[in-house]
């Protein structure tokens, strides 16, 4: 729908949606929801839907970073049913750590790759020499030494 | 019939007819048979070379040159059978002489040979492609003599032996020996080589091996050392007095491998007298003499070079882990100058200046330097303390070197902005308290910085020279302008910091007399009336002051104290006893500075210008002071608490480590967007790379550090991530 404030949406977007759904009447759209879920799933479609989870959630005209209880429910609801024991895991360490207190946009796309190409929960190709973004260097080195 | 042949007209050549005695060549060759015989029987002077020669011509020239030829070879090979006979029956030590004489003989007889068959060597041989008389005379003195059964090996016994009883330290002909050798050489190097070099290599190999295994089973290494040097000298001096040239390289090649190469590793770890107890001792001969003989071997220079540099990062990692050695800062940096003093002269004494143990010794300095973090601090109080007051008296030539020492020891540092932040607190106490021996020198100094790390590591430091100067004129201008209202009143002499320039200091409260105040305020009008769009604060934990006083007794003294130190004496002006709390109202100097005044002036013997009730060490709370009326002191001026540069307390340390890493992070940050504005794409670990290269000369950056830069530097919207491959960074314009 592209709908710009999460929790409201307009009546030209609610059109607008519908519209490209081809539902005019609540049987239709009824029907249209699982397809819905099954594109929404598709690993293309669905780093599009992710990145749009985090900024649809930023409520603020300037913000652009998402308080850590906002980003533990999110992860639930958006990676919950892929990703459960690392979305687990991750919203374990956020809750317990204390030096971030938000997490940026970059971080957040960070963690969806995070769970595509790191085995879990052995973490045995992660190579905190790369790119990583730090706050995953971090949550890696709580499970290591949690595992000791 | 009747065919006419034209005739050509022909001149032929006038035929000789010789008569043809079928016994002539025999004959002929007797006369020359007979001839032979005679020059081997010494008896040469009755013949007749002319008749001789024309013999063997006339032999070539009839065409017996094959018969002339085949007698020559019988009859010399004959000759040298007996030859060979006589020189077998020789006994003992004749044998070589006589071998000798009959070389030397057959040599004059091989001559006359020659030449009497000259016209045969150079005709009949080459066409017939037969060995050269000379040449065959050579090769059958070698078949019936050297090779001769009965002579071959006793020949090379004979000559080994002589050999080793000269290893052994006998005296033997020399003379015979060459003249010997020289014989086997003309034969041929094949000949020199079977039947003498190879052998003789052999047994050196193994009279070596037993050698150097007797010797290191009894000799500490030196002596060991001196004892393969004199053998080896001694082979090189035998291979110039009766040896092939060539066997030099050889034989030289076997001492080396037999005692240097085989027992290297055990020389050099010897317990007690090996390379460490040599460098340690300054053993330069000896270390000279293991250099000269160990480059000879394989991997002999890298052993050397590995063994002192794991001693030399030893000894440093100690000297910069010890506390005891820790106490004294100045000492601690006098011990590394001499550590590096002491192995420079080693290097250049013993070990040719050789430019890999040279890079050796400074990868070593850099390696156990920089274990201890506060090796920077430490270096900068050793050039406050000389420059203080170390340097006083010395030449200029000599300070130039000590201070050139320092920049050696100053490159070594990882850290290097961790120095500049402690060398410019030091300055600037250096220069507040007008402490610096010599203005020169301190200048030289900033000079030399510059030439190392550019100019801006420098332009702050020199503008903290130019603040000084401006100051002195300034305050020119302040007295001339007023000097007239001061009158009796106390002087003021300012010095004004430029605040970028100078170590930041907390502004810190202190409520200044009020005798002094309005001098101060008159400053300020006339500074700013001046100098518009600036803004002055007092620094009042930089200042001094000098105050007369008069004592109960009668007693004058000038003091020299701080400027807290003067707000505190002040106030006795109006009070007789103080509390340590009213005090601290009055003044409303920060607690910590207090006590440290008020202890300088109550507690120091030859100081204690106050009395404290109780008399404690310790500032409490509730502490009471008086004017001390019983001080004494030998001086008129008396020296109170001078603000010298002290090595940090721990908090201190801890305040100038943060602010160091405070200051990395935007150093860090400019790194990386100069990099990524030229490069527009970079992936992550070259990004790391690039930056560390850039900031090596300042400091070593920490990879997660600058990670953390990259983050902050993606969340302001300077760089993004590669939406695809998220290991790559993109420049924002």
């Amino acid at each position: 729908m592209k709908a710009k404030k999460q929790g409201f949406i307009t009546q030209d977007e609610w059109r607008r949606g519908l519209k490209a759904l081809e539902a005019n009447s609540l049987e239709k759209l009824q029907r249209a929801l699982p397809a819905l879920e099954r594109e929404v799933m598709r690993p293309s479609n669905f780093k599009d839907f992710y990145a749009f989870a985090f900024r649809y959630s930023l409520t603020e005209e300037r913000q652009k970073t998402l308080d850590i209880g906002s980003i533990c429910l999110l992860l639930k609801i958006v990676l919950g049913s892929q990703f459960r024991p690392q979305v687990d895991s991750f919203t374990q360490y956020l809750q317990m750590q204390k030096e971030y207190k938000v997490l940026t946009f970059d971080q957040w796309m960070g963690f969806y790759q995070f769970c595509n190409e790191i085995s879990f929960p052995d973490l045995n190709n992660y190579d905190d020499q790369l790119a990583w973004p730090l706050v995953l260097d971090s949550f890696v080195e709580w499970i290591r030494q949690k595992n000791n | 019939m009747g065919s006419q042949k034209k005739r050509n007209f022909q001149i032929e050549a006038f035929k000789h007819r010789v008569v043809v005695d079928p016994k002539y060549a025999d004959k002929t060759w007797k006369i020359l048979e007979h001839a032979i015989h005679e020059i081997y029987n010494h008896n040469a002077s009755g013949l007749s070379f002319e008749e001789l020669y024309r013999n063997a011509y006339n032999m070539v020239l009839h065409k017996f040159g094959e018969k002339l030829y085949s007698g020559l070879v019988s009859t010399m090979t004959s000759h040298l059978k007996d030859i060979s006979k006589f020189i077998e029956a020789a006994q003992g030590g004749l044998f070589l002489e006589e071998l000798n004489r009959k070389w030397a003989d057959h040599n004059k007889a091989l001559q006359m040979i020659r030449d009497i068959l000259m016209y045969m060597d150079r005709t009949f041989i080459p066409s017939t492609h037969k060995t050269p008389v000379h040449e065959l005379g050579l090769n059958l003195w070698r078949d019936n003599i050297i090779h001769s059964s009965k002579i071959q090996t006793r020949l090379l016994n004979t000559l080994l032996e002589l050999v080793l009883r000269e290893r052994n330290g006998e005296v033997i002909n020399r003379g015979l020996m060459r003249n010997i050798i020289k014989m086997l050489m003309d034969l041929g190097s094949s000949v020199y080589q079977e039947d003498f070099e190879k052998p003789f290599l052999e047994v050196s190999a193994d009279f070596y091996r037993v050698e150097s295994q007797k010797f290191i089973e009894c000799c500490d290494c030196a002596d060991y050392l001196k004892k393969a040097e004199r053998r080896l000298n001694e082979e090189m001096e035998r291979v110039s007095q009766y040896l092939d040239a060539k066997s030099e390289v050889k034989i030289t090649n076997v001492v080396e491998k037999e005692m240097i190469a085989n027992h290297m590793l055990r020389l050099v770890h010897m317990e007690n007298s090996g390379l460490v107890n040599m460098l340690l001792d300054d053993k330069y001969d000896d270390l000279g003499r293991m250099y000269n003989l160990f480059r000879r071997v394989p991997n002999g220079l890298s052993t050397i070079r590995e063994v002192m540099t794991s001693h030399i990062r030893d000894t440093g990692k100690h000297l910069v882990t010890d506390p005891e050695r820790l106490r004294d800062p100045v000492e601690f940096v006098q011990r590394l100058l001499d550590e590096k003093d002491k192995y420079d002269r080693i290097i250049g004494s013993s070990f040719n200046n050789d430019k890999t143990f040279q890079n050796a010794l400074t990868s070593s300095f850099e390696y156990f330097i920089n274990l201890n973090p506060r090796s920077p601090e430490f270096i900068s109080l050793f050039v406050d303390d000389k420059l203080r007051k170390g340097l006083k008296g010395v030449s200029e030539e000599d300070v130039e070197i000590i201070l050139d020492k320092v920049m050696m020891l100053f490159r070594y540092l990882q850290e290097k902005d961790v120095f500049e932040k402690y060398y410019k607190q030091h300055l600037a106490k250096r220069l507040l308290s007008g402490k610096t021996v010599s203005d020169d020198a301190e200048r030289s100094l900033i000079v030399k910085l510059k030439t190392e790390c550019g100019y801006q590591f420098t332009c702050k430091l020199e503008g903290m020279f130019t603040d000084m100067k401006t100051s002195q004129d300034t305050m020119q201008g302040f007295n001339s302008a007023h000097g007239a209202d001061l009158g009796d009143g106390p002087t003021l002499a300012v010095t004004v910091l430029t605040t970028g320039s100078w170590p930041t200091q907390p502004s810190i409260t202190c409520n200044l007399p009020t005798e002094m105040l309005a001098l101060c305020e008159k400053f300020r009008s006339y500074y700013l009336g001046t100098h518009t769009g600036r803004r002055l604060t007092w620094q009042t934990n930089m200042g001094t002051a000098d105050i007369k006083a008069t004592f109960a007794k009668g007693q004058k003294h000038e003091l020299h104290v701080s400027t807290y130190q003067m707000c505190v004496l002040m106030l006795f002006n109006n009070a007789d006893r103080l509390s340590y709390k009213e005090i601290e109202q009055a003044t409303e100097i920060p607690a910590s500075d207090l006590k440290r005044c008020m202890q300088s002036m109550a507690c120091v013997k030859g100081k204690n210008v106050l009395r404290k009730e109780p008399m404690s060490k310790d500032i409490g709370e509730d502490d009471v002071f008086f004017v001390n009326d019983k001080f004494t002191n030998k001086l008129y001026k008396v020296k109170i608490g001078t603000v010298v540069a002290q090595k940090e307390t721990e908090p201190e340390k801890q305040e100038t480590r943060q602010r160091v890493e405070e200051d990395r992070k935007p150093q860090i940050e400019a790194a990386i967007v100069r990099i990524m504005k030229s490069r527009r794409v970079l992936d992550h670990n070259n990004l790391i790379a690039e930056v560390t290269k850039q900031l090596q000369s300042r400091f070593l950056a920490n990879p997660v550090e600058i990670k953390k830069r990259i983050e902050s530097l993606i969340e302001r919207d300077f760089l993004e991530r590669d939406n695809v491959d998220r290991k790559l960074y993109r420049y924002l314009a």
